[in-house]
């Protein structure tokens, strides 16, 4: 049976200091086993600026079981799969403790992004580019953050607006920011150079 | 003389007298079971209280044995209220005018007529040539600040301060008793400081705290033998028992502090968390200390294989004529019915001997981490949980199923 009533309690703490850490949690669905956690990319790693979205599950047995967590933004990361976004940390498994809470596994979710374990990979292809091309590792998650964490940050109505103001036609921005994917800058780009 | 009214404190097992007390410890005498407000006027509790509703006859009373009242027949012939020492005067005024019934007995003064002064001395001259050790101690002093109603004329010892209950209770001529106050007052007072200060604690799992939880059997602590977090019993105990469905290691994360992760071998129930090494050291070793005093059912006299061998804390006694006794080893080891892949017949009885003994109270609730499902087999939690059952002063008993008079007289509650 989960213990709802601490459950309750880290979400009040997690909203409490949520300016400090940047780490956020709510509730997806009204039984509080469903939550939705983000949190910011580290600053000084490919991830920086971007906004990651967890998706967590509550089982049974917490906080005696780990919460299960997977991201949802896309992450270019060797330990989170690049097409589930599974994630290979081990306090989430064999070495959960019930003194952790939610926010405090989201925080080594978050350290996780900048110190990735490339030996104990999650997506082996990651873990290669990673181990044999750094650089093109990091040029791959900082374009996955640029692409996949911030695209959330103005709505598609917003950017439409902003690209029509800088004289091209509604129809061909439209068309543009769907081929990028809804990044602003990539359709810009397009605009210009088409 | 003295004793012939059956002292109600021992009647409910509760005298701490003991052979000091001036009343009677015997059960063939009669109690005092007359309401002393309904015969000084108004009884509050009418005709729901436990006392006897008796009106005094006064006017038939001599001056000697002022007051005998109209008692049960039983108890008519040994009963003098008056002449026990001990009662108090302002309870067993019986020869005070009976007054009317708007006045509630507790608004009377004390001492309020020459009449009731005159029969004070006569009542009580006898105690005042008593022995001045013999002499019981004033309860009106002991439970104010000092003061009795009736000041220098009162036939009894006037107790001195307490320093540490502040109560006038120390017996001026009884060295002994004087003692055994101050030291179980010490006692109780460092008890209570420790519970106040407890109070704060959370428990880093459930985020409670620890002493506000809803069920007496949760408000306990769950102290780890190698570190010094705090979590509530139920808590502590629920993560080191949670299977490994979850995935979680036992050797590097269940069997180790949830906060610092050192590994400890066995939880200790306590209803106070400690402040200094010695202060664990002490709740530590009581609670080893009430263990050893259990049978070890794995050791089962000697004819058993306890797994935690020369470092098991219950008691490890060798009947004789059990195997121990005649081998002086311990018999081999049964495999547990549930790991073996083929059934044999010694299995297979070995299952159903395994099923027998679980039937017996379950007295097995150190959480050891070397045979983790030997103690939890049966995976009953509760049972350990609930037999961890609380003392009035906050001290843990693990119950017994032993008859009730055993069980009283071998209990130890401070």
């Amino acid at each position: 049976m989960i213990d709802f009533s601490r459950v309750q309690k880290e979400l009040q703490e997690c909203s409490r200091d949520m300016e400090a850490s940047g780490i956020k949690v709510t509730p997806v669905s009204d039984n509080l086993v469903n939550l939705s956690g983000t949190i910011p990319g580290p600053i000084g790693t490919p991830y920086e600026g971007g906004i990651f979205k967890i998706d967590i599950t509550l089982p049974d047995g917490y906080p005696f079981e780990p919460p299960k967590m997977h991201f949802v933004t896309k992450v270019w990361h060797p330990n989170v799969s690049s097409q589930s976004g599974a994630i290979c940390l081990d306090i989430l498994k064999d070495q959960w403790s019930p003194a952790l809470t939610l926010k405090t596994a989201l925080l080594s979710v978050q350290a996780l992004l900048s110190a990735p374990e490339p030996d104990d990979p999650q997506d082996a292809v990651v873990a290669q580019q990673y181990l044999r091309d750094y650089q093109t590792f990091l040029g791959t998650a900082r374009y996955w953050t640029e692409t996949f964490a911030k695209t959330s940050s103005l709505g598609v109505e917003e950017k439409v607006q902003k690209l029509v103001e800088m004289g091209f036609p509604e129809a061909l921005v439209r068309s543009s920011l769907e081929a990028v994917g809804g990044d602003e800058n990539l359709a810009l780009e397009k605009l210009c150079s088409g | 003389m003295a004793k012939r009214v059956l002292c109600k404190f021992f009647a409910h097992g509760a005298c701490l007298k003991g052979e000091h007390c001036e009343f009677s410890h015997d059960w063939k005498d009669p109690p005092n079971n007359i309401c002393t407000y309904y015969q000084k006027g108004v009884c509050s509790y009418g005709s729901r209280c436990r006392y006897e509703h008796v009106k005094p006859s006064r006017p038939e009373s001599s001056a000697s044995s002022s007051s005998m009242v109209s008692l049960p027949p039983t108890a008519e012939s040994s009963v003098g209220v008056t002449t026990v020492p001990g009662v108090l005067p302002e309870l067993s005024a019986l020869s005070r005018p009976y007054l009317p019934p708007n006045n509630p007995a507790w608004n009377l003064e004390s001492g309020d007529s020459g009449h009731d002064d005159s029969l004070e001395d006569s009542d009580f001259g006898e105690l005042r040539d008593l022995k001045p050790a013999d002499r019981p101690i004033c309860s009106f002093a002991a439970a104010g600040a000092g003061n009795c109603p009736r000041g220098g004329k009162c036939p009894h010892v006037h107790g001195e301060l307490c320093p540490t209950c502040g109560k006038h209770c120390l017996h001026p001529f009884r060295p002994e008793e004087r003692e055994e106050h101050i030291k179980t007052c010490e006692k109780k007072q460092k008890h209570l400081e420790s519970l106040r200060r407890s109070q704060e604690i959370e428990c880093s799992v459930c985020l409670d705290r620890v002493l506000s939880k809803p069920t007496a059997a949760e408000r306990k602590f769950g102290l780890l033998s190698e570190c010094d977090h705090p979590f509530c019993i139920s808590c502590i105990r629920n993560w080191r028992n949670s299977s490994a469905t979850s995935g979680v290691d036992v050797n590097t994360a269940l069997r180790t502090c949830p906060i610092c992760r050192k590994l400890s071998y066995f939880v200790i129930p306590s209803v106070i968390w400690y402040y200094t090494p010695e202060e664990k050291m002490e709740i530590v070793d009581s609670y080893k200390g009430k263990l050893r005093s259990i049978d070890c059912k794995h050791f089962n006299f000697g004819n058993g294989n306890c797994p935690f061998g020369t470092s098991c804390f219950y008691k490890h006694m060798v009947k004789p004529g059990s195997y121990m006794w005649k081998y002086h080893r311990p018999p081999p080891r049964r495999p547990t019915a549930r790991r073996s892949n083929f059934v044999d017949m010694d299995s297979f009885l070995d299952a159903f001997e395994h099923l027998i003994r679980d039937d017996e109270p379950d007295m097995f609730d150190v959480d050891f981490d070397t045979d983790n499902d030997h103690a939890y087999r049966d995976g009953r939690l509760e049972e350990v949980v609930l037999r961890h059952l609380g003392a009035e002063d906050g001290d843990t008993v693990i119950a017994k199923d032993i008859r009730l008079s055993d069980f009283l007289s071998n209990m130890n509650i401070r």
